[in-house]
């Protein structure tokens, strides 16, 4: 049986629709931006209408289901409910859109600010530029020390860490779900295997409160951590998150 | 395709057969990496970690497990047992699900180590919980189950009459460490899941170490068969509070408008048609004085309002009633008794753009409101108190009756209700927060509860949340909806009539 051409436009419409929601909805995990979905779909509607429509012909078959509807008096009872349905979809997808919504405003928040040049903390000015851990020459030097180093780094992270950002290092502590924003997962290769230690330093030492405007220092939970640790306790932590997590830290030395 | 399915299906197979027995050095070799920070080198539970955590991290020398479904008066876990918690972690505590980044082997391996800790390695167990005919939930289950759990005070002799853990005795487990009975409404917390087999397997082997006993014990005064162990089963999992869980995309608390007057009481029927917003509370670990150790966990809102008034009411579940004062309140206390209490916090002005106070107090340049309600001691009825502050060190008080704020608190079967009221304005309005219609507010909450020793510094809290008074959307957008109905509905009737009268079609044509 043939298909009428109108049924085969809107099925590949659909399909495409269905296709784009199942790759990456699903399949990828990656929700499609509404805004993106509709922009693809109307290039998608274009180009259908224009395949359907090449020659004359092909476009009265398109629209020969349609004008028969209208047209055709046998079809009245079927013209009637198309009648009704019609208005009563757009009177409804018009009254959601006016719909006031409630939903919360959204707030855009930069996640790694870029760093100043330099940090007070510790009644100290360091240059963030130069800053290096104290620590790090042992992992060659000294690898048994480097190991202790780790190990010490280890138990003040459990002490007051992970709380937040989890006994896995993957930013889901037990607390971390009544967080807004939520700690970082350290584990994820987007996090701090892109920094340098230094920048750690300056997250952990100088908290939340130590951001920058851009990455809105008033809802970050982060503790201002030289309030309650001493800047060696902040290096050994820094070993420790690179070494449990087997990430690098950059640096601008070639290796 | 399908040759794929039947190779990765075959691969499931055979990696399950040869999973099971876990290697001992292997599973030394990951503990080692990642298990010695909380539970030890020893697997003693003696860490870092041991004392700021509750529960206190497991002592695998002790050879004792909480979570097992062998037979009551069996120590040994099965492998299983212990490869679940693993795997799964134990909601409610700091012991997280490892199955993300350990493999099933690996996982096997820790239980094959785990278990020399206790000398259990030669161990089997001898008997397995008997889990009779399973009793799926009707609503005559749930109350079979419910007159059992109350029966002779079976179960709410500890876990209350409704189930929130909040009867009044102080438990300790075999240590000596203070335990608090399960808040069954609170499913989310129950250590081995919620799910009605698991809850079976509590009540059939109790939690050992606990004074949760096995309700399978012939000898127990309180015994149970295995259908009324379904049927209890049951009626728990019923208990969970679906309205008043955590959903992470509810960020706003809602106020309807009323007309006329505020509810002035924590039980008006009114309260109960609003929607109820749940957020998770933290303990405070951010400054001063840091507190690791809370019992209060979540904490409910609603709000309403009217021409001229705002009212919110707080909900959170509390086991004790804390009375500074009161001998039996300060005997199950934790000492120094305090009062139990709540706070709002909320901005003195709405933020332009994004910018808000610190969530903690606020901050030099951005004032915050705080409401503070206290449940009294012996000697003094409840209290409210109003205080600006600029963060940890800048605390101004003030008076609450000169922006009319009052509050009142009931304490109810384990939960407490308070209800805090102020006028929508105030006057001058710049040391207050102005509530108007449609604007997102900045709000948080705090809370102590006085019988865990949380006073000052020491308390639960929220990050911001929104406070948002529902303006009346009025008839806009259905009278629009209405017109473009009417408008679309015209121009189809046009066109079918155009189409319809052969006069016109010949005209079409000849165009």
């Amino acid at each position: 049986m043939k298909i009428p051409r109108l049924l085969q436009a809107v099925g590949v419409i659909v399909g495409i629709y269905a296709g784009f929601v199942l790759v990456f909805d699903y399949l990828l995990g990656q929700v499609i931006p509404s805004s993106l979905l509709s922009m693809y779909m109307f290039f998608v509607i274009a180009g259908v209408f224009m395949v359907y429509t090449f020659t004359e012909e092909s476009a009265r078959e398109l629209v020969a289901p349609i004008k028969a509807l209208v047209e055709d008096p046998s079809k009245k009872r079927i013209r009637n409910v198309v009648f009704i349905l019609i208005p009563l979809l757009v009177a409804g997808f018009t009254y959601q859109r006016m719909s006031p919504s409630f939903e919360a405003p959204v707030e855009l928040r930069s996640i790694h600010p870029a760093p100043p040049a330099t940090v007070k903390a510790y009644g100290k000015r360091y240059d963030l530029a130069t800053l290096k851990n104290p620590f790090r020459k042992y992992e060659k030097a000294k690898p048994e020390k480097f190991r202790e180093l780790v190990r010490e780094g280890g138990d003040i992270y459990i002490q007051n860490c992970q709380y937040c950002h989890g006994d896995k290092l993957d930013g889901r502590g037990p607390y971390a779900a009544g967080l807004n924003p939520t700690p970082l997962n350290f584990q994820d290769v987007g996090t701090i295997a892109q920094l340098q230690e230094s920048f750690l330093f300056w997250r952990i030492a100088t908290g939340g409160p130590g951001l920058p405007k851009e990455a809105a220092p008033w809802i970050s939970s982060m503790p201002v951590w030289q309030d309650f640790l001493t800047e060696e306790e902040i290096w050994k932590v820094i070993l420790f998150l690179y070494d449990y997590t087997g990430r690098r830290p950059r640096s601008w030395e070639h290796e | 395709m399908r040759t794929l399915l039947a190779i990765a299906a075959a691969l499931l197979v055979v990696t399950n057969v040869w999973a099971k027995p876990g290697d001992v050095d292997m599973g030394k070799a990951v503990y080692d990496q990642r298990c010695i920070w909380c539970h030890g080198v020893e697997g003693d539970g003696d860490s870092a970690a041991t004392e700021w955590l509750n529960p206190p991290p497991r002592d695998f020398s002790s050879a004792q497990y909480k979570i097992k479904t062998t037979g009551f008066d069996d120590i040994v876990p099965n492998d299983e047992d212990i490869y679940r918690m693993i795997a799964k972690g134990m909601p409610g505590t700091a012991m997280p699900g490892w199955d993300d980044i350990l493999s099933e082997q690996e996982i096997w391996d820790l239980t094959a180590y785990i278990k020399t800790f206790g000398g259990l390695e030669e161990e089997t167990p001898s008997q397995q919980v008997d889990y009779g005919t399973p009793v799926p939930s009707s609503p005559e289950s749930i109350a079979r189950g419910q007159e059992l759990f109350l029966d002779g005070e079976r179960c709410s002799e500890c876990h209350g009459e409704d189930g929130k853990g909040d009867s009044i005795k102080g438990l300790k487990d075999d240590n000596g460490e203070r335990t608090w009975p399960r808040n069954l409404t609170k499913p989310w917390t129950f250590r081995g899941s919620n799910d009605s087999k698991d809850i079976y397997s509590r009540i059939s082997v109790g939690i050992p170490g606990t004074q949760m006993p096995s309700f399978a014990d012939p000898t127990s005064k309180k015994k149970l068969s295995t259908e009324e162990r379904w049927h209890i089963a049951n009626y728990v999992q019923s208990l969970a509070k679906i309205d008043e869980v955590v959903r992470a995309e509810n960020t706003v608390v809602k106020a309807d408008k009323l007309e006329g007057d505020l509810p002035a009481a924590v039980d008006d029927p009114r309260w109960q048609q609003t929607e109820a917003s749940t957020f998770f509370l933290i303990p405070q670990m951010i400054g001063e004085e840091r507190f690791f150790k809370p019992s209060n966990d979540t904490i409910t809102v609603r709000a309403l309002y009217s021409d001229n008034e705002i009212a919110l009411l707080l909900e959170w579940d509390d086991r004790t009633r804390s009375i500074p004062g009161d001998e039996k309140a300060e005997k199950i206390s934790d000492p120094e008794i305090a009062e139990d209490a709540v706070a709002i916090q909320l901005p003195i002005h709405i933020p332009d753009g994004m910018e808000k106070p610190y969530f903690g107090m606020g901050d030099a340049a951005n004032t915050v409101n705080i409401w503070h309600w206290a449940s009294g001691t012996t000697e003094k009825p409840e209290s409210v108190a109003l205080l600006n502050s600029r963060g940890f060190g800048e605390i101004e008080r003030r008076e609450p009756a000169q922006v009319r704020i009052q509050a009142t608190g009931r304490y109810e079967k384990g939960t407490w209700r308070v209800l805090m009221k102020r006028p929508l304005l105030t006057s001058p309005a710049d040391q207050d927060i102005q509530f108007l219609e449609g604007e997102f507010i900045p709000i948080a909450f705090a809370a102590w509860d006085g019988s865990n020793s949380e006073t000052g510094s020491r308390h639960t809290l929220t990050t911001w949340y929104w406070l948002l008074l529902k303006p009346a959307s009025g008839n806009k957008p259905l009278i629009t909806a209405l017109l473009m109905a009417f408008l679309i509905a015209g121009l189809l009737f046009w066109w079918a009539r155009g189409a319809s009268s052969p006069k016109e079609r010949s005209q079409d044509g000849n165009g």
